[in-house]
């Protein structure tokens, strides 16, 4: 009788695995290779992994809104913080000429958009690092990692942009249609910060100076852009130089569209095109890196 | 002659879901020492590095094969165990095909989607609750909301976390920790699961709800690669074992004769 009964469950057993061996696909799912030079993007895979990237940002902003007491209000206050700072010294004191905006706010735009890019590098570069205990037990597309991070700064752009339009709202500035590329920049920039995040966070798994280097080396990126001071005071010959810093163009074109100021394309046109080639640069990069996160961090 | 006309079992004429040919890790002993390798450290190694080439044939060689030459083929909807002592290689193996890590040598090709559990506390995020890790672990394999969702109750009483699903992961007991790590890579229907030592700090009555329940999802068709040094239930539950040695695949074949033989070469070697 159990007999009868254990031969039917296994007929019936084989039945559904062959049942589910038909539905495999033809092609492998999976391809498991070696690494190589120029690793290909898995469009695809990244597409089916979108919600990672949500899971990881509501993560790290979940963490964060929960241990301190504050929360929210830290990422209205810093860039608050530093703007007093530079409206007193630079602003008051030494008189920095700003293109006819009101000093505070003309710092406080920059200042915004500079925290945000300044964040997002940090944190990306060091975020394969502290997530090192997920990427040696499950895989999924590493990049979602120091993007999540980009996320997560973006974000607290987003709260902070309360802050800027209050204040254009106290300054009068008035809203005209070039506003309407501020969004367009905003892009850009997270764009930019992304791809040195991913460049930074790649070299950090192997190389831990890179996570001691940056904060310097931010230092020196925020004073060669235009963030506390206008491109106005550098000479029209070191222009073009100036202009392959691609934080140039998006900061002045952003101010522009806010204060409705003429946009300067040919600084805005190269750091555009510098942009889109570090992105694709950086991503290429990081995945051929990426192979050996696992066996490094 | 005669065993060619024996019916030869019913899974052993379906597909394969994983094809592996020769696949090989080797790690370079020398990258452990530095945990975190620095850039000084780098130019430092790359000299030594270039003296060991001068003076090859008096040193030893850094670089170990954790893997060599691997190659196998596992049917849709059979379960797989694989033995071999601590350092074998049994986990590297399933941290190739889990894509954790790459092969130095060699390809794999999986024709479904695949789960994994390597070890406890798999990719549990311990700062996110139950539910949330429950989320988390499912976007991770491919699936959207409604799916998980659909799952959820199944796996939360599965695991017997329903009193802790809002307490964050840091706060489980090691055990919370393994039952829900089974009970989540289990109920999310992968086609492949791959299962690396999770049973070792299960208790009895544990381990034996996880066997029935990798069982249960072998007759749904889930094929199972299993990792462990319970011989009995790589007995009991595979249909092929594996065993691997020194990084090579040096036996395989029915569960009872790979362990016995398994045993014998244990004995010898003592």
């Amino acid at each position: 009788m159990s007999t009868s009964l254990n031969d039917a469950n296994a007929v019936l057993s084989v039945a559904m695995r062959r049942a589910r061996a038909n539905e495999l696909p033809q092609d492998p799912v999976t391809r498991i290779r070696q690494s190589r030079f120029w690793e290909k993007i898995d469009f695809a895979e990244l597409w089916t992994q979108r919600e990672v990237l949500y899971f990881l940002i509501w993560r790290d902003l979940k963490v964060r809104y929960k241990q301190t007491i504050i929360g929210a209000a830290w990422v209205i206050v810093q860039p608050i913080l530093i703007t007093i700072v530079f409206a007193v010294f630079l602003g008051k004191l030494i008189r920095v000429p700003s293109d006819g905006v009101p000093y505070p706010i003309f710092a406080f735009t920059a200042l915004l958009l500079w925290t945000f890019v300044s964040n997002a590098v940090l944190s990306s570069s060091c975020s394969l690092v502290t997530n090192a205990q997920i990427i040696t037990r499950v895989y999924f597309s590493r990049v979602m990692i120091p993007a999540a991070a980009v996320g997560v700064r973006l974000v607290d752009l987003l709260i902070a942009s309360v802050v800027l339009f209050g204040l254009m709202i106290y300054f009068h500035v008035p809203v005209s249609w070039n506003t309407l590329m501020f969004p367009v920049f905003v892009v850009q920039l997270a764009a930019l910060a992304l791809a040195v995040g991913l460049i930074c966070a790649a070299l950090n798994v192997r190389y831990r100076d890179v996570g001691t280097m940056l904060p310097i080396l931010l230092q020196v990126w925020m004073f060669v852009s235009p963030v506390v001071y206008s491109t106005s005071l550098i000479p029209q010959r070191l222009r073009f130089v100036y202009s392959l810093n691609p934080l140039a163009g998006i900061i002045e074109g952003a101010r522009a569209s806010l204060f409705d100021l003429p946009f300067d394309w040919t600084a805005i046109l190269p750091s555009a095109f510098i942009t889109f080639l570090l992105l694709v640069l950086s991503v290429h990069l990081f995945r051929k890196m990426e192979s050996s996160f696992a066996d490094d961090v | 002659m005669t065993s060619d006309l024996k019916p030869r079992p019913q899974i052993l004429r379906m597909r394969p879901i994983i094809k592996a040919e020769c696949l090989g890790k080797k790690y370079y002993l020398g990258r452990r020492e530095t945990v975190a390798p620095t850039l000084r450290e780098a130019l430092k190694d790359s000299m030594k590095s270039a003296a060991r080439l001068v003076r090859r044939s008096n040193g030893a060689d850094p670089n170990i094969w954790a893997l060599s030459d691997v190659s196998f083929e596992v049917q849709a909807g059979e379960v797989v165990g694989i033995i071999g002592r601590n350092g074998a290689g049994k986990s590297t193996l399933l941290r190739i095909l889990a894509r954790i890590t790459r092969p130095t040598t060699g390809l794999a090709d999986l024709f479904g989607r695949t789960g994994s559990l390597l070890g406890v506390g798999t990719g549990f995020q311990p700062d996110l609750t139950g539910r949330e890790n429950i989320y988390l672990n499912g976007a991770i394999l491919g699936m959207n909301k409604q799916e998980i969702t659909r799952k959820f109750d199944e796996i939360v009483a599965f695991a017997n976390v329903e009193d802790f699903l809002d307490t964050p992961a840091k706060r489980y007991s090691s055990g919370m920790y393994l039952r829900l790590g089974f009970a989540i890579a289990a109920h999310l229907e992968p086609d492949i699961l791959l299962l690396d030592e999770v049973l070792t700090i299960a208790d009895a009555t544990f381990q034996k709800r996880c066997l029935q329940k990798i069982k249960d999802a072998s007759r749904d068709g889930t094929t199972v690669l299993f990792v462990s040094h319970n011989l009995n239930s790589v007995e009991q539950l595979c249909d092929r074992a594996l065993h691997i040695d020194g990084g090579k695949l040096c036996d395989e074949g029915k569960p009872d004769i790979v362990i016995t033989n398994y045993l014998k070469q244990i004995a010898a070697n003592n």
